[in-house]
């Protein structure tokens, strides 16, 4: 055989081998709805993510330790569920959720504000002295990112790509254990992002349903795998308000259990922008 | 075994391109020059090469066939860069792991002969990453994999099947072994004459078996290239500590030494499924580079049994002849702990516990107190584990270059015997010998 038909032979099998996706013939539309629903969500999220904030930060000025530990969590939780639209405000983003690991000179950095700088007073120094200023700050940045996203028209790209943004989310830095390093409260956020993601597929499902079954298919077995194996971490199976055990206690094969089908899920949902022709 | 032909009709710029072959005399047209003539400056080329232009090989089109017995990248010639990747298999039962095996089949067979991907609307992910443009060619690009002995655990019902001597690497006496680059379920050896192809390779195929497998570790190393020679044997690369590795390898062309000390096939205790294949070591050995180079010269050449420059033994002649310890008994001409007189004693009845060494070198980056973290990616092919690579490094222990080398990682995996044809693919027999219920 000659070098050249190999060749031939070779790239016919590469195209035979990569499926060529479908597209979903949408009128564009037909995307004004979901969009609209789903800025509903992310407002009843902001609206909660705020008033937890108040609590939260509420309980760091005024000394309270444990109370303040236990709210750390849940108030992350809306964050974490509308992360794609918070993100388009890259300063709010920095200064709410940053990680030391973001700054050169790491905790000491005096750049280092908002959710994790906390973390790192409430559960490795384990103190609220002299955090009040971040406290301050924090609930200030975060009425800041309410008004803004309500002023915000939702680019609809942004929204659909915000299903695999979020799995992107916890394939880098949840089944790692890093977001949450001191407080080891990463299931939330895990959930957090999750529910996010899985919110933006429920709104668009409808569009692509009929093109492409056995993708729906599998996003919602591969979702389903993940929520079986995060129901297995929660402190009460009936409560989902009681949240999660510590990240410390998830055995190393439920991580590399969670890795496999946040990895499909990241790379199916790659595909919904194109589904959706945006 | 390898296509050295360059296929100049695949290159847009064709005429450049053979007066670029004629200027640096290449691709076998070589045989009147003089060694002299590669001191001479790069070679001319008269068409437009800006400083962003890509630089050019004249070997982008070599390319070693996928198929048959055994697997290309282990008496495969050694290319300029290797990288083995070790992977957790993320399926979890034998349908998951057929498909992983189907899948890297595939993707070998086109990555390793090159092609052209499909073209996709661009509101989708590229179909590749498109490192190396939208047609790739081979650029003798292999890719090997083996199996390390978590996989035969309870997974996947393959634990009846486990090469007979295929284990966990246990640590030796010398060893500080880091766990985050130990062990593995699958090994995937990719070699190619540069860097970016085998990058591209393991990019395809993360791309490709997403919740089938989880990168564990991967360690990326070289080999130093060196001009063609015509009169004399091709010498063995040098590593990091300056010294020829591999000269006592066993020869390659020699179908019955490698049916004895390479393939699996003549120990009647090996399922019939491992006929083919072979046991693959590999070790991340640290090399305490800076105190070598503090190290005086005939040290290092007592230490290794070797002359530097040469690569010649201590006992005289050049880089190929054996080793005399015969007479040398007491070790004063070859110490006796020297490392090549460790390995090999040269005694009879040694032959069985030779072993096929394949390493490259690797560089990381820089160690806390400044030192280069820098050594040798270890890599050996044996038909038997225990009376090679085990037999050696036991052999080994205590040796004096231990002051200068620190095993850090690595790992003990069965490399699949080859895909025979289009039909087959990597692990069938494997799956096929522990089918259940037919």
């Amino acid at each position: 055989m000659s070098r050249r038909s190999l060749l031939f032979a070779a790239s016919a099998f590469g195209l035979m081998t990569l499926q060529t996706p479908a597209q979903a013939d949408v009128a564009p539309d037909a995307l004004v709805e979901p969009v609209a629903e789903y800025k509903l969500y992310v407002l009843d999220n902001l609206d909660q993510f705020v008033s937890h904030t108040e609590k939260f930060t509420q309980a760091v000025e005024h000394g309270h330790l444990q109370r303040a530990q236990a709210l750390y969590a849940p108030t992350r939780v809306y964050y974490e569920r509308i992360e794609p639209i918070a993100e388009l405000f890259a300063d709010l983003d920095a200064s709410i959720d940053a990680r030391e690991d973001d700054y050169e000179n790491g905790v000491e950095d005096p750049d280092f504000t908002g959710f994790h700088r906390l973390e790192y007073g409430l559960f490795k120094e384990r103190t609220t002295q002299g955090f009040t200023s971040y406290a301050k700050r924090l609930m200030t940045d975060v009425n800041d990112l309410e008004s803004r996203v309500q002023g915000l028209t939702f680019p609809p790209a942004k929204v659909v790509g915000g299903a695999a943004a979020l799995m992107e989310e916890v394939a880098a830095t949840k089944v790692s254990g890093e977001e949450d390093r001191y407080s080891h409260t990463d299931l939330w956020d895990f959930q957090g992002n999750v529910d996010g993601s899985q919110k933006i597929f429920e709104l668009f499902k409808p569009l692509v349903a009929e093109e492409d079954p056995a993708f729906v298919q599998r996003v919602e077995k591969n979702f389903a795998a993940v929520e079986a194996t995060l129901a297995h971490y929660r402190r009460e199976a009936d409560n989902p308000e009681a949240g999660f055990v510590s990240y410390e206690k998830v055995s190393q094969a439920d991580r590399r259990a969670f890795v496999g089908p946040v990895t499909v899920l990241a790379e199916d949902l790659s595909t919904l922008r194109g589904k959706l022709g945006l | 075994m390898s296509d050295q032909s360059d296929n100049t009709s695949r290159c847009p710029f064709a005429l450049d391109r053979r007066r670029f072959l004629q200027g640096l005399g290449a691709a076998g047209a070589a045989a009147g020059l003089s060694g002299s003539a590669w001191a001479t400056s790069p070679p001319e080329t008269d068409n437009a090469h800006d400083v962003t232009s890509a630089p050019i090989s004249t070997t982008t089109q070599q390319s070693h066939p996928f198929h048959g017995r055994h697997q290309q990248g282990i008496l495969t010639p050694r290319p300029a860069t290797g990288m083995v990747v070790a992977c957790d298999v993320l399926a979890w039962d034998r349908a998951g792991l057929e498909r992983l095996l189907r899948t890297l089949t595939e993707r070998i067979a086109f990555l390793t002969q090159g092609g052209t991907y499909p073209e996709r609307d661009p509101s989708y992910p590229p179909a590749d990453s498109g490192i190396l443009g939208p047609t790739i060619a081979p650029d003798a690009l292999t890719v090997t994999v083996s199996l390390g002995a978590s996989l035969f655990d309870e997974r996947f019902g393959l634990t009846s099947a486990k090469p007979k001597h295929l284990q966990r690497m246990t640590g030796f006496p010398n060893d500080a072994l880091d766990p985050t680059r130990c062990h593995g379920d699958l090994s995937l050896q990719i070699c190619a004459n540069t860097h970016d192809t085998i990058i591209h390779a393991l990019r395809d195929i993360i791309k490709h078996t997403p919740g089938l497998l989880m990168v564990r570790w991967k360690q990326e190393g070289t080999v130093p290239v060196v001009p063609p020679s015509h009169d004399t044997p091709t010498p063995s690369a040098r590593n990091y500590l300056g010294f020829r590795d591999g000269t006592a390898n066993p020869s390659t062309d020699d179908d019955d030494l490698m049916n004895a000390l390479v393939w699996s096939g003549t120990d009647p205790g090996e399922p019939d499924w491992t006929h083919g294949g072979s046991y693959q070591v590999v070790r991340i050995i640290r090399n305490f580079v800076e105190r070598w180079d503090r190290a005086p010269l005939g040290e290092q050449e007592a230490i290794f049994g070797r002359r530097k420059d040469s690569g010649a033994p201590l006992s005289g002649g050049s880089e190929y002849d054996a080793p005399d310890y015969a007479n040398d008994a007491d070790g004063k001409i070859t110490p006796l702990d020297a490392h090549i007189r460790l390995a090999n004693p040269r005694t009879p009845g040694f032959e069985k516990h030779r072993i096929l060494r394949r390493p490259f070198n690797y560089s990381n980056g820089v160690e806390a107190n400044g030192q280069l973290d820098m050594g040798l990616l270890f890599i050996v092919y044996q038909a038997d584990l225990e009376a090679g690579f085990i037999t050696v490094q036991n052999r080994l222990n205590g040796e004096p270059l231990e002051e200068y080398i620190k095993p850090v990682g690595g790992g003990y995996f069965f490399t699949l015997p080859g895909a025979v044809d289009d039909r087959d693919f990597l692990g069938r027999p494997l799956l096929k010998a522990t089918a259940t219920g037919i």
